[in-house]
């Protein structure tokens, strides 16, 4: 879908709000709410926290992962809920990007909504905060975006799963595919630009520890930092074209990295810097499609065009259409959110339970069937072992309405090739101690 | 790192366009503290609610050229009087005899106000106008070519605002009541009305700059809050109430970021931030402000 069309739907949502719309909504929804209670007054409801952003700089990713949670409930819900007889209530939360909105909304949702687990967050810090909070009231938390690697090393807690690559897997899967280009292109000298905050940095030092293991002879000459939400970059444009490197690795994300990217193409950055590496899902594909510059090498997490023999992806893809229309397409953070979800499903089928700590449980060493094939989580970190990433050069497609990784020089990395072990997440958390 | 002349030319450049786009946004609030003692902390907000106006206006009239976002801009800024104006007679007015953290508070509601209004009619998405213009080579590198539109803009408001307070009868008044409300009002002139003509020139001028800003960055919730910092560094550091001080500050806070970037990356939000505390310990009414006002 296009950045258009998104705005369009948007606008056609916010504009049909009127005052009887308003009230003729709340009415069916408050009936709504009520009749299941008199309808099953003594079926136990599964409380589902989903704690993404609506609002701030990760916004523009969460909103395909929030609606993609709420048609996967209603789904579940058609089959009667969890184990066909626990219907799933759907608690939505907005983390504005912000660590102290997602861990005060995670600890509202806790104590006082009683949820079963809670699936989130946008951003990595916020992740790392809600983490704590689920670990210490002992109730499941999955991220399927925030990936921050602390959260399965130095931090690791046995009630947070990661359903995503951790930061580590995919700057390593990026420092994997640009050695190989640094060496083909015998490239001397980068600078790095990421976002000031947990995510961007761990993105950052990730990929220099294998990148420079890899490719020894290859310099680092500067190291550029932007707070959250910057939406001016032109000194940063500038100084990057000043510092006449082979290539600027960009840790960035989500609207800022939309906002970079659209400046550095007005300032002519692409003509001369290379700039491989950058997180471009395919949410970014989608909102930018007429202005994502052609040629670009990215990475992603979920592709659904590279995934389309998996039956769990072609599964998301008609639930996706029968929701949004015939031609339009899941994000990654869609796909990953629905992996969340569905491993809710798994671990209370595996349990035959619905609370947390059966669920947790089950989830622990489990093997569960996602978009990106049947995966593990590894016992000793609760890491899902999908792949660590897709690297790709953007390119039109006749196939889609908007530009895809090509599929001829895509590369998947997977988990085994750049994840750590247990013994070295074990010395990780040793040394923290 | 090779610098030469030449990346110290671009970098110029790019800290005089981001100069230029603080001068634009900062010159209302200026204006508006300078001339009525009234911090408005909304004004970055009115700058946010500007731009989805300018985006909303440029898309319905066809979405597409310089002609059309210098009309779109045009519309923006008259509403965005009348608008300012509006609230001047309505809330603003009750304010001038009360303290500091009252007038605070109240533009401060207009900041969640105005914030949820944008969101409810404009959504969470950004708003960015992308204007078909390909990067220009110069210097061995290449630029954007909105910088020399949005410096070339930024130089000829900061001329026509200080001509119109200058030379003009109703810049005298505005400079008089700046000094004096009482005399002003004794020569029987309606200060009521000139104040409500300041807010909204104030209002008005925060909605021309954020048009002419949205093809060099978007607009976008929470950017309101960010900005309003950095426009009250560049009022303090020129000196609240004058034109000139907010015009030299904002090179000031532009090239020193721009070159902060270029050489310590790291401190260079901490180096804006220095040179405040320095104006305030040292020149506490600004570099071309004034202690007068009664």
């Amino acid at each position: 879908m296009t950045d258009g069309k998104y705005r369009m739907q948007w606008d056609k949502f916010v504009g049909s709000i009127d005052r009887r719309h308003f009230l003729v909504t709340s009415l069916a929804a408050g009936v709504a709410t009520l009749t299941p209670r008199f309808a099953h007054a003594e079926a136990e409801r599964f409380r589902l926290g989903l704690i993404l952003s609506a609002t701030g700089p990760g916004s523009n990713y969460c909103e395909s992962a929030i609606q993609a949670v709420t048609y996967g409930v209603a789904e579940l819900n058609k089959r009667g809920g969890l184990l066909g007889k626990y219907p799933i209530e759907l608690i939505f939360r907005d983390e504005q990007s912000k660590p102290e909105a997602a861990a005060r909304e995670a600890r509202d949702l806790i104590d006082r909504q009683k949820v079963h687990a809670v699936i989130g967050t946008w951003s990595s810090a916020s992740a790392l905060a809600v983490q704590e909070i689920a670990y210490e009231q002992k109730v499941l938390h999955i991220s399927a975006c925030g990936n921050s690697s602390q959260l399965i090393a130095e931090n690791y807690s046995p009630y947070t799963f990661l359903v995503t690559p951790n930061s580590q897997m995919e700057s390593a899967a990026i420092a994997v595919t640009l050695a190989q280009m640094a060496k083909d292109k015998n490239w001397k000298r980068f600078v790095t630009i990421g976002q000031d905050y947990e995510w961007g940095r761990a993105q950052q030092k990730g990929f220099i520890e294998v990148f420079t293991q890899r490719t020894p002879g290859v310099e680092l000459t500067k190291e550029f930092w932007f707070k959250l939400g910057e939406t001016n970059f032109a000194p940063y444009i500038a100084a990057i074209m000043a510092a006449q490197p082979d290539f600027c690795f960009g840790a960035m994300s989500a609207k800022d990295s939309a906002t970079f990217m659209l400046q550095a193409k007005a300032n002519g950055m692409f003509r001369k810097v290379v700039y491989p590496g950058g997180l471009i899902t395919v949410a970014d594909m989608q909102q930018q499609t007429k202005t994502l510059e052609r040629g670009l090498i990215g990475v992603t997490r979920a592709p659904f065009f590279a995934l389309l023999n998996e039956p769990v992806m072609q599964r998301y893809i008609k639930l996706h259409q029968e929701n949004n229309g015939p031609k339009t397409y899941p994000t990654d953070w869609a796909c990953m959110h629905l992996d969340a979800l569905y491993a809710i499903e798994q671990a209370a089928k595996k349990s035959g339970q619905i609370d947390s700590e059966s669920l947790r449980k089950a989830l622990t060493g489990a093997t569960i069937d996602t978009c990106r094939g049947q995966a593990a989580f590894a016992e000793c970190s609760n890491q899902l072992a999908i792949p660590a990433g897709f690297v790709g050069t953007i390119t039109d497609t006749p196939d889609y309405p908007f530009p895809i990784y090509d599929l001829k020089t895509l590369v998947r990395v997977d988990a085994k090739e750049v994840e750590r072990s247990c013994a070295e997440l074990e010395a990780v958390r040793k040394k923290r101690a | 790192m090779p610098l030469d002349l030449n990346f110290i030319m671009i970098q110029l450049l790019a800290g005089l366009s981001r100069a230029m786009v603080l001068f634009l946004l900062s010159a209302g609030l200026s204006l508006i503290f300078g001339v009525m003692n009234i911090l408005n902390f909304a004004h970055a907000t009115f700058w946010l609610l500007g731009g989805y106006i300018t985006y909303t206006v440029f898309e319905s009239l066809g979405g597409e050229g310089m002609g059309t976002l210098a009309a779109a801009i045009a519309i923006t800024s008259v509403g965005m009087f009348v608008l300012g104006c509006i609230i001047e007679r309505v809330l603003i007015r009750r304010m001038y005899h009360r303290e500091l953290p009252e007038q605070l508070l109240l533009t401060f509601a207009l900041v969640l106000i105005l914030g949820d209004l944008i969101k409810l009619i404009w959504g969470t998405a950004d708003r960015q106008i992308v204007l078909a213009i390909e990067p220009m080579e110069m210097l061995d590198t290449f630029v954007n070519p909105y910088y020399f539109v949005i410096i070339g803009i930024g130089v000829v408001a900061g001329l026509a605002m200080w001509g119109f307070f200058r030379f003009t009868r109703y810049g005298h008044i505005v400079r008089a009541a700046v000094y004096s409300r009482d005399m002003v009002n004794a020569l029987g002139i309606p200060i009521s009305w000139i104040y409500a003509g300041v807010f909204g020139l104030g209002i008005g001028f925060a909605g021309f700059a954020a048009g002419v800003c949205l093809p060099l960055m978007p607009v976008a919730l929470g950017m309101d809050t960010d900005i309003i910092i950095q426009c009250f560094a560049v009022v303090v550091i020129g000196g609240f109430g004058s034109i000139a001080g907010t015009f030299i500050a904002s090179i000031i806070v532009g090239t020193v970021y721009a070159f902060s970037i270029l050489i310590w990356p790291d401190g260079a939000l901490a180096m804006i931030y220095l040179i405040v505390i320095a104006v305030l310990v040292f020149r506490p009414w600004g570099l071309l402000g004034t202690e007068l006002r009664t």
